[in-house]
């Protein structure tokens, strides 16, 4: 079984596989001279993309490894040197994608203009995570069928560290919470929602969705 | 009044309901045997012989019935979506006010999840693994019950009035909520969540001293009547 990680395993900004690199589908077939540690780490971070890719296309009632290997370019039997089975692969590639969230929307509120709302820096980093990457917000939002139960676990970690930085979003007034269970809901209904964006008109309008997204997380702290 | 509620929900909704001959029976009990199995294996691992297990009756006679597993559990799907639709309507129209009957529908979401856990997961959660018809089937319910609950809207005034997409928004909350509990298997939790959901409507229709009111207002209300409402000592 894939370790469930909380922390971000990525390589540093320069390395070949850093965030924001495209990566190619396959490498160059023959001798290439690349070291094979960094041909098993190259495919396994195009499985894991192809996981996405597979579940927005395929669902989890259509999804297969064999669907997944196609995608990825790499052979059902280099999948199984990877992962266990199916959930493994998908569990691996939610927790990538939700470190891959956590960090875009950390480093938009630590890095945010001081006239900034926090709040606003990272709804708008959010929703531009979600624009960029529809398929790993489908994965991230989409609930996991029974089999794969370790999904659901890796997701309620995952709504637990958005509420916490909600939390710190909102200042130090709200760092201690009254209702600890409320910012989850938020948090939920906020996956629910862009989600259901998403299906309904792509990804393309999701950054204008900001102004309204920050003013319904803020509406059940205000004054009316 | 609550008779009154019935028919009024009844002639907002209209369902299907099945007759009482030995063959209706027989296909009542095939979809809920369907639902069981999709509840209970996952969607990818239930099988007509699951559902026969569950429902009794014969291969043949199923597919008299249905083209397919797909096609029985879309068509209990829709029957047993519109049923809970009218029973939440009758909930919310027998009580008295918009957030008591926002507050009575949870309730009676509720005594499903902690009653039928099994037939919950197949209609909250199983189904957006399963896709096609049956999940067709499952946004206009939510669309359904968007419009129900932004109907507060009519007592608002316009300076007032939440964001548009305010609805979606918390029937989306509910229902990631109602999933999650459902997936660890911990049904009972859901009622500890009842005041935080009451928490979320309120304040997102209302603000937040409505909010913290109708929070306050359901804890007390769990404290008193939990057992009788369906959701056991905490």
């Amino acid at each position: 079984m894939t370790e469930l990680r909380l922390v971000t395993e990525e390589p540093a900004g320069d390395g070949p596989f850093s965030t924001g690199t495209p990566l190619p589908r396959r490498l160059p077939p023959g001798r290439h001279g690349i070291p094979a540690n960094l041909v098993t780490e190259h495919q396994r971070r195009r499985l894991l993309a192809a996981m996405a890719e597979a579940l927005a296309e395929q669902g989890y009632a259509g999804v297969t490894t064999t669907r997944v290997s196609e995608l990825a370019g790499v052979s059902t039997s280099t999948f199984y040197k990877h992962f266990g089975n199916l959930w493994d692969c998908a569990l691996a590639a939610y927790v990538a994608a939700s470190d891959r969230l956590c960090a875009a929307i950390e480093v938009a509120c630590a890095e945010c203009d001081p006239r900034q709302d926090p709040l606003d820096a990272g709804v708008e980093a959010a929703l531009a995570f979600c624009a960029a990457e529809p398929d790993a917000t489908q994965l991230l939002s989409a609930h996991a069928p029974l089999e794969a139960s370790a999904i659901a676990a890796a997701r309620r970690i995952l709504i637990s560290r958005l509420a916490a930085m909600l939390r710190r979003g909102r200042g130090p007034e709200s760092e201690s919470p009254q209702l600890p269970g409320l910012d989850e809901r938020l948090i939920d209904a906020t996956f629910t929602f862009v989600a259901s964006r998403i299906s309904a008109g792509g990804s393309a309008q999701l950054a204008d969705l900001a102004p309204e997204l920050t003013a319904i997380l803020s509406r059940p702290r205000q004054a009316a | 009044m609550r008779s009154e509620a019935r028919a009024a929900a009844r002639e907002a909704l209209p369902v299907e309901m099945t007759d009482q001959t030995p063959d209706a029976t027989v296909r009542e009990g095939e979809m809920e045997g369907v639902l069981r199995a999709v509840g209970e294996l996952g969607f990818r691992g239930a099988s007509v012989r699951a559902v026969l297990e569950y429902s009794g009756g014969h291969r043949r006679q199923f597919y008299e019935h249905f083209d397919s597993l797909e096609d029985c559990f879309q068509q209990a799907y829709r029957t047993w979506i519109d049923r809970l639709g009218v029973e939440l309507l009758e909930a919310a129209i027998a009580a008295d006010g918009w957030l008591e009957s926002v507050r009575a529908g949870l309730v009676r979401l509720f005594q499903l999840v902690t009653e039928r856990p099994e037939i919950s997961r197949a209609l909250f959660v199983e189904v957006h693994v399963a896709g096609g018809e049956a999940m067709a089937e499952h946004d206009a319910a939510i669309e359904r019950l968007t419009l129900a609950l932004d109907s507060v809207r009519g007592n608002l005034p316009d300076e007032e009035a939440p964001p548009e997409t305010t609805g979606l928004f918390v029937v989306g909350g509910i229902e990631a909520c109602i999933c999650d509990v459902l997936a660890a298997g911990e049904t009972r939790r859901i009622w500890d969540a009842l005041p935080e959901l009451m928490h979320l409507a309120a304040g997102s229709y209302l603000g937040k001293e409505a909010a913290d009111e109708a929070y306050e207002d359901t804890r007390a209300l769990l404290e008193r009547e939990r057992p009788e409402l369906g959701g056991g000592q905490r």
